[in-house]
């Protein structure tokens, strides 16, 4: 298990690597420690959301870029 | 004892003998069945506007024993919510004020937009696979709202009747707290934080108190020694007492109460807050217009009150809302709110902020004073002896007058003149009148009796 990641650091721009191997950046980050709106750069188990904003889960961020 | 869902008003509110029941002030069975009877059906004061100004503010409530979350979602309308997670209930605002995009709740990571709506679920397309219906988990919200005035209200029962309505008439006298000192419409605003405090007694205690209990101005003889008024005498200015007729008046089918002065026809208005001639002179200005703007009704000055069952108005010396939460039958927790014309100057709102917090609250020397009569009286009222004993309410008893009228003026409400008897519980009995008839009726057709009295005339 990779070291838990101190969501609350990320700012805009920033760029995640998400557990299914999807990438995104950061878009905003409301600080809850929970959670992160993010776009998705890349998505290799779903490509059509690329470019689509989500919430995404602190614990499905495995890496910083 | 066992009061059950009758009996309330036959044996333990005794209107006609002007007694009361111990019971109904440290029995935890009637205190349980208040939670469901009165907190979830009445309208509760919630907060102020001007606590939320901006899109995705927030101020955590509550409302009875509960938590509730006033904010303002991103299109700028207000509501409130639970404070509780539809998940497991955990809170998911523990700050007491402050501005988000989202309400996170911290044990599972449900997280809700400041429009209530579920937006984040942890996995949800890999433990949920995107079958839950967020549309069906947002959080919970208080079918009724109302905004008056720059004050927000809300009721859990979607069968009340609207805000004003449940007013009625008494809408006149919350205006004396809610309206500019100069009779502007609205125009106030919440000066500094909220003070929040435990008092161990039942929430009745002062709730009764605020509806005009004149009578136990003997426990503030101290303060009024020692001279925290704003003149530097007394603990108010009160020289209104010596020209003005005083009266309590109450809402017998709404059950909200206060007490106002009644001034003569063409008296100027003594002299206020003489300590600072800045904040004198700002009065008097306001009082000049008030006169203007009101006209027949600047004659009204406002005195303590209550909105039935939990909100406690204080329109002028100081001018505050407190809101006397329950928390189990032995114990309250006041918060109580500021209240500042929005456009004063700034050494005014600096002066009554001094005096204020000098008056009022867990360090104001008249609190203080109320605050040791309702821990004892409610601790010496616990006892099984105690309790065998009721209360008096007898005073003025039968001295009401329906349609009171003073040098052309008509006072809205049941009134009782105590320029000369200088006191009464007649609003303390309306107060447990509406109070009984909330603990038996089984909804709002019996408890709007005024819409049966206006279609039978």
């Amino acid at each position: 298990m990779s070291e838990p990641i101190n969501i609350r650091l990320l700012g805009p721009g920033a760029r995640i690597v998400l557990d299914d191997g999807a990438i995104a950046e950061i878009v905003s980050n409301p600080l809850d420690g929970v959670w992160v709106f993010a776009r998705y750069l890349s998505s290799p188990a779903d490509p059509a959301r690329v470019g689509s904003e989500e919430m995404i889960f602190a614990q499905d961020i495995i890496e910083i870029q | 004892m066992t009061a059950g869902k009758h009996g309330y008003r036959t044996g333990l509110v005794d209107m006609k003998a002007g007694q009361i029941s111990r019971e109904i002030f440290v029995n935890e069975e009637i205190y349980r069945e208040e939670l469901e009877r009165l907190f979830a059906r009445a309208w509760l004061f919630v907060g102020h506007e001007s606590q939320i100004p901006k899109p995705g503010d927030f101020f955590v409530s509550g409302m009875g024993e509960e938590s509730v979350i006033l904010c303002r979602d991103r299109a700028g309308k207000v509501h409130v919510f639970l404070n509780s997670c539809r998940h497991r209930g955990m809170k998911v605002c523990r700050y007491d004020e402050g501005s988000t995009p989202v309400f996170t709740c911290p044990y599972h990571g449900w997280s809700y937009g400041t429009d209530g709506k579920l937006v984040g679920v942890p996995y949800f397309r890999e433990a949920y696979h995107e079958k839950l219906d967020k549309s069906q988990w947002g959080l919970v919200e208080v079918p009724q709202l109302c905004l008056y005035k720059g004050t927000v209200w809300a009721s859990w029962d979607p069968s009340a009747p609207p805000f004003l309505e449940y007013l009625g008439d008494f809408v006149r006298y919350l205006d004396l707290t809610l309206d500019g000192w100069d009779g502007s419409e609205g125009g106030t605003e919440i000066l500094g934080g909220i003070q929040k405090w435990l008092i161990p007694c039942n929430w009745k205690f002062p709730a009764e108190n605020f509806c005009g209990d004149s009578y136990h101005n003997i426990s503030h003889r101290s303060v009024d020694l020692v001279g925290i008024g704003p003149s530097g005498s007394g603990r108010r200015d009160l020289q209104e007492r010596l020209m003005a007729r005083r009266l309590h008046v109450a809402f017998y089918d709404r059950g909200h109460q206060t007490g106002v002065y009644l001034f003569p026809n063409d008296q100027p208005m003594p002299p206020s807050y003489q300590h600072s001639p800045v904040v004198s002179e700002y009065f008097a200005h306001c009082e000049e217009e008030r006169r203007k703007k009101r006209g027949e009704w600047a004659r009204v000055i406002g005195s303590p009150g209550e909105i039935f069952p939990n909100t406690a108005l204080h329109p002028r010396q100081p001018r505050t809302i407190a809101v006397w939460h329950p928390r189990g039958p032995h114990q309250t927790e006041v918060w109580r709110w500021y209240m500042v014309d929005s456009a004063a100057p700034p050494e005014v709102k600096d002066f009554l902020r001094d005096y204020y917090i000098r008056y009022s609250g867990p360090a104001g020397m008249t609190e203080q004073d109320d605050m040791e009569n309702w821990n004892y009286a409610h601790a010496a009222s616990r006892g099984t002896i105690a309790r065998r004993h009721p209360y008096s309410y007898e005073q003025g008893l039968g001295f009401e007058t329906e349609r009171y009228e003073w040098q052309g003026l008509h006072i809205p409400g049941t009134v009782m003149d105590i320029t000369e008897a200088k006191s009464s519980e007649h609003n303390l009995r309306n107060l447990y009148r509406r109070w009984a008839e909330f603990m038996e009726a089984e909804s709002w057709d019996d408890l709007a009796t005024w819409r049966v009295a206006r279609a039978a005339e």
